[in-house]
């Protein structure tokens, strides 16, 4: 029989590793283990993908979605549905990583592909993932690749991958930016059918070697006629990328860290724990499902519960998912996505390719408000399935003690732990009603109501803001 | 290829109709459309979300008419507009597959009535979605989550009803568009099961239609409409390959369209016309991808033996003739 730590434990790695689970969900997870656990996260393919023709039937916009916010609801049906967890995390964190928006290259569909890219490599070899990248058309007009010509540079794409997606400022000259892009001359987008109005069509990677620079090139110390693939390999063989990469995955994974743009001048919050992640990253040439298993093993991990500040995407994913609501195609996808957007995080149309800002700085005072007022209207809604599920399970133990109640309903919504402050509130409001009992219809409804209460007031606590 | 010929059969493309519309003229994510007297068809857009969900009237050579009925739960409203059908006074009915509802417009678009209450029971819906009415101008809808048809008088009264869910003969999982065929026999899409099936006009099984046990040919994936001609061929929107099978009445696959819309529709092409970008954009692009359906959902086979084909994701209506008195050139040339 699990107990409530390892129930706990297992809460918290599935609030990182996805996007939480229900009390039953989790109760059966501890039973499979903690570290089976943690293998199944790891290899997704274990589990059916989310059905696409199911999908497609009942959502056609989605399909090739013609403007936003449809390409953002298809994405959160995905988040909220999907049975591999970890792989829609890792579209988020690579999202996040790799910010790519809408506002510049105004095709929903190629953002899309975009993530769906990243969900079948984002376990994969770092190698792999940046060639990937590099290659993809979305990335390419967002970064001006396709701009970028033998004898005459576009330096943006070839700056970024140094300083915003492998290595961080201070690893790397402007000669390294400028040999770095001449490498990636000729990788470009050919043009496409344009939109409407038959729809969207896609665009395809295209290597020009008219366009190419194949001349002899130093980066980072290293000479030769190099391509984009060499400047790859050179690249995930610094140490910085190691760090970087680490450093990274602790922020979005472990705890919330000093925002990006000063790590060059701020240490990691746990050097340790950074350099956990960057040995297991030599060890395993790069491999992401390699440093997540070091990571979600580690000490430094299991002790980290509700010290990050939850993404409006978490927030808004993972309380859907507890109410269960969106656990099937419906109308309203696209409101949760709107949702997501008005607590500070626009899915595929990052602010800039600088990204989010995370931690603290999710939350300011509208965001707060919403966020709150977003996650009290579903959890205090007792008619919602999820939200039923958990009376059902309060009224499966009886009569309870204000005690009892406010712990049960902790225990259904994480398990949540909160401070001494959050906890004398909702004792006060379950006092106020007395026992809960279950003996009569008058008895029943009471509760159901009460119970609902007391979830909104949880979903409206400090406390829940934190995964 | 324009022209098709396979087995003693030619199917020959003819034009195309539509284009993407918001609302007005062109049609979003259209998922079936009848065809009606003087060249009038109604089209059935589902669009997404709270946007674009209407029935529009056009006619065969491209004039739009008019739309009716848009987003809401209220009185000819819709919010999951799925398959739409004509009783024989032209009345215009509407399924609607998360409001578990049939909506009964006039053949001007004026609301009627609405008909249907959600639940498992007999007479109840759950997701209804293909139509079509018999010769006693009663009602067959597949009543799609309830894996099985339905058969109503056309005031909502129920009557019968045959199958349920599996994948055996007479069974169906998540079945989509049905269509009559002269003798009144019925033709099921059975989407999730990809095959259609066949019924005599009481509901006992007689046929399916599906891949060919050894060879493969003829598959389906997700099979959606399917329609009957006057010689018995039957077409099905192959919606998952993006194709429409073509079969002999005996089940025997025939062959397959690809969708071949090389001249964009009058409303398409106006489109283009008035911005000189896309115009010189076309200039440097494949176009061929255009040409093909993507999503066919319905199918409709007129009585010249023309065939319509709808595509949810370009928004239009390939058309072909089958061409009854076709004289092979000669190969030589």
């Amino acid at each position: 029989m699990a107990n409530r730590e390892d129930i706990a434990l297992m809460g918290h790695l599935m609030r990182r590793a996805g996007f939480g689970a229900s009390h039953d969900e989790l109760r059966d997870m501890t039973e499979n283990g903690y570290e089976a656990t943690v293998d199944d996260l790891l290899n997704p393919e274990r589990f059916e993908p989310v059905d696409d023709d199911l999908l497609f039937r009942y959502m056609p916009g989605y399909e090739g979605a013609l403007g936003p916010p449809l390409n953002q609801a298809e994405w959160v049906y995905r988040m909220i549905n999907t049975e591999r967890p970890l792989e829609e995390k890792m579209a988020l964190f690579w999202h996040q990583l790799f910010a790519t928006g809408n506002s510049k290259v105004d095709n929903p569909p190629e953002l899309t592909q975009q993530i769906a890219m990243f969900r079948r490599v984002g376990l994969g070899k770092f190698r792999d993932i940046l060639v990937e990248l590099a290659q993809n058309p979305a990335m390419i007009f967002w970064l001006d690749n396709n701009g970028n010509h033998m004898g005459a540079i576009n330096e943006n794409w070839g700056r970024e991958l140094l300083e915003l997606f492998s290595m961080g400022v201070g690893n790397y000259s402007e000669d390294d930016i400028k040999e770095a892009s001449r490498a990636f001359t000729g990788w470009t987008i050919g043009p496409k059918i344009p939109r409407n109005p038959l729809g969207r069509f896609y665009w395809n990677f295209e290597y020009r070697p008219e366009d190419h620079d194949d001349g002899e090139k130093t980066f980072l110390g290293h000479t030769g006629n190099f391509d984009g693939q060499d400047i790859i390999d050179i690249v995930v063989n610094q140490p910085a990328t190691a760090r970087f990469l680490s450093r990274h995955l602790y922020n979005f994974f472990v705890a919330d860290e000093p925002q990006v743009p000063s790590w060059n001048i701020t240490p990691p919050n746990d050097p340790d724990a950074i350099d956990q992640l960057v040995a297991a990253y030599d060890e395993s040439d790069g491999d992401i499902r390699a440093m997540l298993r070091v990571l979600f093993n580690s000490d430094f991990f299991k002790e980290a519960q509700f010290s990050r500040v939850k993404s409006p995407a978490e927030l808004v994913i993972s309380t859907a998912r507890l109410a269960g609501n969106f656990s099937a195609p419906r109308p309203g996808f696209n409101s949760l996505a709107f949702e997501c957007a008005y607590q500070g995080q626009e899915l595929l149309n990052p602010p800039s390719v600088e990204s989010w800002h995370t931690g603290s700085e999710w939350i300011d005072g509208g965001a707060l408000v919403r966020r709150v007022n977003f996650a009290a209207g579903l959890l205090g809604d007792v008619s919602l399935p999820g939200v039923k599920s958990i009376v059902a399970n309060l009224r499966s133990r009886g009569a309870l003690s204000a005690e009892d109640m406010v712990d049960a309903c902790l225990e259904m919504v994480g398990p949540l732990e909160v401070g001494d402050i959050t906890r004398a509130e909702l004792l006060d409001e379950a006092r106020s009603g007395g026992e809960l009992r279950w003996d009569t219809e008058a008895d029943v409804a009471e509760s159901e109501k009460r119970v609902g209460v007391m979830l909104a007031l949880i979903a409206a606590s400090r406390d829940f803001q934190f995964a | 290829m324009l022209t098709t010929v396979a087995a003693g059969r030619v199917f020959d493309y003819n034009y195309c109709i539509g284009m993407y519309g918001m609302s007005g003229q062109g049609f979003w994510s259209p998922q079936d459309f009848a065809l009606a007297d003087d060249n009038v068809m109604y089209v059935i857009s589902r669009g997404a979300e709270e946007l674009g969900q209407r029935i529009s009237r056009v006619t065969q050579d491209h004039q739009f008419l008019g739309q009716f009925g848009a987003n809401g739960r209220g009185d000819g409203q819709f919010v999951w507009p799925r398959s739409i059908t004509l009783d024989n006074d032209g009345n215009v009915y509407a399924s609607d597959d998360f409001l578990n509802r049939i909506s009964v417009f006039d053949p001007e678009g004026g609301f009627i009535s609405c008909w249907g209450e959600a639940g498992d029971g007999k007479g109840e819906l759950n997701g209804p979605c293909g139509m079509a009415f018999d010769a006693d101008d009663n009602m067959l809808v597949v009543d799609s989550q309830n894996h099985r048809v339905q058969k109503f008088t056309h005031k909502g009264k129920h009557l019968s009803s045959f199958g349920s869910h599996g994948d055996g003969d007479g069974e169906f999982n998540l079945p989509w568009g049905l269509c009559l065929d002269a003798d009144g026999n019925v033709y099921v899409a059975d989407w999730k099961n990809n095959r259609v099936q066949k019924f005599d006009a009481d509901g006992n099984f007689l046929l399916k239609f599906e891949a060919a046990p050894r060879s493969g040919v003829g598959d389906l994936h997700g099979p959606t409409g399917v329609a009957v001609d006057s010689e018995g061929d039957v077409y099905v929107t192959d919606w998952g390959n993006h194709r429409l099978q073509v079969y002999a009445p005996d089940g025997r696959f025939i062959t397959s369209l690809v969708g071949d819309a090389q001249q964009p529709s009058p409303w398409t092409q106006t489109y283009i016309d008035a911005n000189p970008d896309i115009v010189k954009a076309r200039r440097r692009v494949n176009l061929e991808p255009e040409w093909r359906f993507r999503r066919p959902v319905s199918v409709r086979v007129d009585e010249n033996d023309r065939i319509f084909v709808l595509e949810a994701n370009r928004h239009r209506i390939q058309v072909y003739d089958k061409v009854k008195d076709y004289e092979e050139h000669p190969l030589n040339l």
